[in-house]
């Protein structure tokens, strides 16, 4: 900025400081440097005059309203040239511990900017407040200052700017199947998630996986990490099969690291933002979003958190923050960054030690627009990616790792005598079955014997009563031709 | 005394009024300084007026933003300076004294 303002010709630098033992007898006027302005304004029909800590002179003014007057006549002249007048000179503070030389000034002046600092952490910050804006709309907020290498920034007032994008009916994958079976199908697009979890719970392994699936659909996605530098990132999610450098060599994947301690949270924000314009990802991940906290400010590193989701769901990001869980708290799973109220989709990491081992467990807490599972999962983290596996429930407790595979493999055993013993009572019961069916065939075939029997026996009985009868009247005939008759050729018998 | 500036006092000079025309206060500062160098009666002691509506270049170079304004250059180059309409006859004496010291001339 300094190199820019030395090579225009469009201003002109004067020193105007009095001297250390500069004195004062009687009244005095600005009309010197006013005739130095005309000089130089001139045929420029309008311009800037600032007058830098003009309080340094006018203190020397025996009398305080005369150099109000001074102040009211440079602010007239101005007004009457078209010239834009700026004053800069320091405030009293309240308790009255420096003097105050423009004391009332801000009543005769149509715009007054308030500057003040202050000491947060050992660290300086600035803010910066519209007092007075005559006839114009204006955020009467005081507001963080920021001064850095490109200048002065409002961090906050530029964050409103972005148009919002409408809300997206798409779901996208985290990376993991069965996470995003979970989910219903995944999260919707431009949506926040959080994932909380103590230290070492795999918060950064689920957003390496989110981010590495965005990538590999072909998003753009800016990872930012404040833990760790960005090679360890890659090293350590190369070590359970996330390969992130073929996603970084493509230009699709960007990872920048920051120190949260070194900078306040403005300058973060500042530096957020600026990636942000310069990268336009259609993802983003902030791991851990808690670290924020570690930065000073006078403001609450909450609201810049949700200022930076403001932001991101303005533009249509679709945001993973990762966030530690206040450890002392943890029956209530709350975050330390208090994102769970932001954040549409919340998953929540713990761990869950039984038989000696300490295995992790994921859950969702709450999935806005989706109906999502309730049922705690293993998250398993092996050389060949991240899966999650069931749990059981043993009891009061949740069986995880060794116990969970022993658990498996009773459970496998149990089904595989059943199958066997039920098998088996299949095989007996069909051979019962063949069985009693020859059985039956043999009874058929009896009662069809024992039918013949009878049929035989029965015609047998009819022939023998038939002989019989035969026989009997073969006998009375032959008596009948032996005895007298009693009738014209027959005798009785 | 007239708006030119006066610059035929000679190479000597001492003492340096910023005045912006004819307004009250460069009159005051004028007659006040007057009177004053008059009551010393030193001969050594000489003033130069520089009028900033004629001749602004004074504002750059003595960075004189406000007015009137009496100079005097200390033989190191560095600037002591009288801010106002020197009515404050104490103020200006001990001005002009301090002037006379070898430590301050």
């Amino acid at each position: 900025m300094g190199k820019a303002l030395t090579d225009s010709d469009a201003w002109a630098l004067l020193d105007g400081r009095p001297p250390i033992d500069a004195a004062a007898s009687g009244g005095f006027d600005l009309d010197g440097v006013l005739a130095m302005a005309e000089h130089r304004l001139e045929g420029l029909g309008g311009g800037w005059l600032i007058l830098d800590g003009i309080d340094q002179l006018l203190s020397l003014e025996p009398d305080p309203r005369a150099a109000l007057d001074q102040v009211r006549h440079l602010n007239d002249w101005c007004q009457a040239r078209r010239i834009t007048l700026l004053l800069t000179g320091k405030q009293t503070r309240s308790d009255g511990s420096q003097p105050l030389d423009l004391e009332g000034v801000e009543f005769m002046l149509s715009t007054v900017l308030v500057l003040a600092t202050e000491l947060v952490g050992r660290r300086l910050n600035r803010r910066f407040r519209v007092a007075k804006y005559r006839g114009s709309a204006h955020i009467t907020d005081e507001l963080p200052l920021v001064m850095d290498d490109a200048g002065l920034h409002l961090p906050y007032s530029a964050a409103s700017e972005a148009a919002r994008t409408a809300a997206s009916q798409e779901r996208i994958g985290m990376g993991i199947l069965r996470l995003d079976r979970i989910l219903g199908g995944g999260i919707y697009r431009g949506s926040t998630v959080l994932v909380s979890g103590a230290p070492g719970t795999a918060k950064t392994t689920l957003g390496v996986s989110f981010a590495l699936a965005a990538a590999d659909r072909g998003e753009r996605v800016l990872y930012l990490t404040f833990d760790e530098l960005d090679d360890r990132i890659v090293r350590n999610a190369a070590s359970i099969g996330l390969r992130l450098q073929p996603a970084i060599d493509s230009g699709l994947l960007k990872i920048e690291s920051r120190q949260a301690w070194n900078s306040l949270v403005e300058e973060h924000f500042i530096t957020i933002h600026r990636w942000i314009d310069a990268f336009q990802p259609d993802c983003l991940v902030i791991d851990p979003v808690s670290a924020l906290l570690k930065a000073a400010s006078a403001d609450s590193a909450y609201m810049t958190t949700e200022r930076i989701l403001d932001e991101t769901r303005a533009r249509g990001i679709t945001t993973l923050l990762t966030s530690l869980i206040d450890t002392d708290k943890p029956q209530t799973e709350t975050t330390l960054s208090h994102a769970s109220t932001l954040a549409d989709s919340w998953i929540s990491l713990e761990y869950r030690i039984h038989g000696g081992e300490r295995n992790r467990a994921l859950s969702i807490v709450k999935s806005r627009g989706s109906a999502h599972s309730n049922q705690v999962r293993e998250l398993l983290l092996s050389g060949s990616g991240v899966d999650l596996a069931d749990v059981y429930e043993y009891g009061p407790k949740v069986l995880m790792g060794t116990a969970r595979i022993e658990e498996e493999h009773e459970v496998a055993e149990r089904h595989r005598r059943q199958y066997v013993e039920r098998a088996q009572r299949q095989r007996d019961l069909e051979r019962n079955i063949q069985q009693a069916r020859l059985r039956m065939e043999e009874a058929q075939s009896e009662a069809e014997r024992l039918t013949e029997v009878l049929e035989r026996e029965r015609q047998g009985n009819a022939e023998t009563k038939h002989n019989a009868a035969e026989h009997r009247q073969d006998i009375q005939r032959r008596r009948a031709a032996d005895g007298p008759t009693t009738g014209k050729d027959r005798g009785t018998e | 005394m007239n708006g030119k500036n006066d610059r035929e006092t000679g190479t000597n000079t001492d003492l340096i009024l910023f005045v912006t025309g004819d307004s009250p206060r460069s009159l005051r500062a004028r007659a006040n300084l007057a009177t004053a160098v008059e009551d010393i009666a030193d001969n050594r002691l000489t003033v130069r007026h520089i009028d900033l509506l004629q001749d602004t270049s004074g504002v750059a170079e003595y960075g004189m933003f406000a007015t009137p304004a009496l100079i005097h250059v200390r033989a190191s180059g560095e600037p002591t300076v009288l801010y106002g309409d020197l009515s404050n006859g104490p103020e200006l004496e001990r001005f002009l004294a301090n002037l006379q010291s070898p430590e301050t001339a």
